[in-house]
């Protein structure tokens, strides 16, 4: 569904991807692991186009899309649940949500899409009314996915989405991701640090060290090496 | 006796803040958008300024319809001035945008007055007076103060009923939410910094409707100075914040100057811009994010 092939990209003058290449295939969690610092949430952001790419080619569903606007990847069907949230906090969830429906296309979908939402997270109908800055970390990161879910994506990516939570609100994120895959068929690119818990949730992995990829495989096997583990995870 | 003047002029002030108010809305919305610090700001105001001037006196055109011509011409400058200059500098450092937009303050002053010289201008649209408690105030003015009042109103409008405006309070929040959510950044980017300009130079007019007298390429500079006290009154970002900015302004500018005027020994007028820079210093140091912010 998404081909990344030979992506370079980085900011200002420093270059941060240094020819990348990974495959989702369609209907599947494919996870980018590594730690921190070594261009993951580089190269989603360059696949969503908010940093553009220097070199090298970005396909989904068969287009090339490498010089597209963010916006426009939007309106095709790619999302991305951002590290570090980016809620609007003045606004309310409800509004929050309506944003999400920003592109016309997924505008007519707006109210199947809150339905939708307010299904998998019962707590954001709720708290409809409040601000998103009032809620909690936990809320606040389920509002960021309802988000996201708002724009009608076929391919949603998510940055690091278990950061910063409780270990048992960590296990409902993960939870969540699985049902996106099962119940509503998306597919998904996943960043993450928790390598246990991705390797679970994971068809496919990659990991990421120093802007390259050093290493793939089915998560099972993946998580069945000890070298894998001992020399990129340190689990 | 002075308690009479206070509130006259009181009035006066309100009136005045009201269009203090939306003479700073274009500065606000473009800081808050773009995070640029419009420095030539006044310029624009001398350019609507212009605009009323020129179309009252050459073609007799009254002021009320010289604000959908201006609006028209600050939109067009707003966004030749983005696409030519702003949008290379949003990523540049602050310093790279305060010159930029000092040069075009500049540039618009000696192109007024290569075009209209650099004499004092002044028009005299007569319509009438009303006479209020305790003061008398002209149509003109009165006009100004509700044009003001009525503008605020649709903007208020626009940001919060349209998906335009909907779209640009996104990008005031949070940029890269508004990127997630299909937002056309650099679109939203544009349109602000030309409706900010459009708003500027509109709320040019309208300050000569209030003081019709003075127009000239180099009037602006005192204006930059208040709509920065104004905005940094009503939080620097927000354009609501900015006119309600403007009419504490407008009444503690007159008030003050009253109270001054019984001062023996002072000049009143110089006094009252001690006592607003003053205030600037005062609030940045207990409220810096604006009086109306709780946090
Ligand atoms: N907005 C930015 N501007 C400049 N440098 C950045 C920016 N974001 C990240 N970097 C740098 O790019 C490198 C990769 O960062 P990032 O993609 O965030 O890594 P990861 O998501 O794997 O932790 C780091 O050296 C980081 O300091
Ligand atoms: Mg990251």
């Amino acid at each position: 569904m998404l081909k990344v092939e030979n992506i370079e990209s980085g900011y200002g003058s420093m270059q941060v991807l240094w020819q990348p290449s990974l495959e989702v295939k369609k209907g599947s969690i494919t996870s980018l692991l590594g730690p921190n610092g070594v261009g993951k949430s580089t190269l989603l952001r360059t696949i969503l186009g908010s940093v553009e790419p220097w070199h090298g080619r970005i396909t989904y569903e068969g287009r090339d899309i490498t010089p597209l606007p963010t916006h426009k990847k939007v309106d095709l069907g790619i999302t991305l649940v951002p590290e570090g949230k980016h809620l609007f906090v003045e606004m309310t969830v409800h509004e929050n949500l309506i944003m999400g429906a920003y592109r016309k296309e997924a505008f007519q979908h707006m109210h199947d899409s809150l339905k939708l939402v307010y299904a998998l997270f019962p707590v954001l109908k709720e708290r409809d009314k409040q601000k998103a800055g009032s809620l909690s970390g936990g809320e606040q990161q389920m509002l960021t996915i309802a988000r996201a879910l708002m724009t009608k994506p076929k391919l949603i990516m998510l940055d690091e989405p278990s950061q910063v939570l409780a270990p048992k609100l960590v296990g409902e994120v993960f939870e969540t991701i699985e049902r996106l895959k099962a119940e509503i068929g998306l597919t998904i690119l996943l960043v993450e640090q928790n390598a246990e818990a991705s390797l679970k949730a994971a068809d496919y992995v990659y990991i990421m060290h120093e802007g390259r990829i050093k290493a793939e495989g089915g998560a099972e096997e993946i998580a069945a090496s000890r070298d894998m583990r001992e020399a990129y995870l340190g689990i | 006796m002075i308690l009479e003047q206070l509130i006259g002029n009181l009035i006066q002030g309100l009136v005045l803040g009201a269009i203090y108010g939306m003479a700073t809305m274009g500065l606000s919305l473009i800081f808050g958008v773009l995070r640029v610090v419009n420095v030539g700001h006044g310029a624009f105001i001398m350019v609507g300024a212009f605009i009323a001037w020129w179309l009252f006196s050459a073609l007799g055109v009254i002021p009320i319809l010289a604000i959908p011509v201006a609006l028209v011409i600050g939109l067009a400058l707003g966004f030749i001035f983005y696409y030519s200059v702003l949008r290379r500098l949003i990523k540049a450092p602050e310093l790279a945008s305060l010159l930029a937009t000092f040069s075009i303050g500049v540039l618009l002053e000696e192109t007024a007055k290569l075009i209209f010289g650099s004499e004092f201008r002044g028009y005299n649209w007569a319509v009438g007076k009303i006479t209020l408690p305790m003061t008398v105030l002209p149509m003109t003015k009165l006009y100004a103060c509700l044009g003001s009042v009525l503008i605020a109103v649709l903007l208020y409008i626009w940001f919060n009923k349209t998906r335009a405006g909907t779209a640009m309070r996104s990008v005031v929040e949070d940029s890269e939410g508004a990127k997630v959510c299909g937002v056309n950044v650099e679109g939203v980017y544009a349109m602000s910094f030309a409706l900010g300009i459009g708003l500027t130079v509109v709320s040019g007019v309208l300050l000569t409707m209030f003081i019709p007298v003075g127009i000239n390429p180099y009037m602006g500079g005192p204006y930059t100075l208040k709509a920065f006290v104004i905005a940094v009154l009503g939080g620097l970002a927000s354009p609501y914040g900015a006119f309600f900015g403007g009419l504490v302004f407008g009444l503690i500018e007159n008030g003050s100057y009253t109270l001054f005027a019984f001062l023996p020994g002072v000049e009143p007028f110089a006094l009252t811009r001690f006592f607003s820079c003053m205030m600037l210093l005062v609030i940045l140091l207990i409220r810096p994010t604006g009086l109306l912010r709780a946090k």
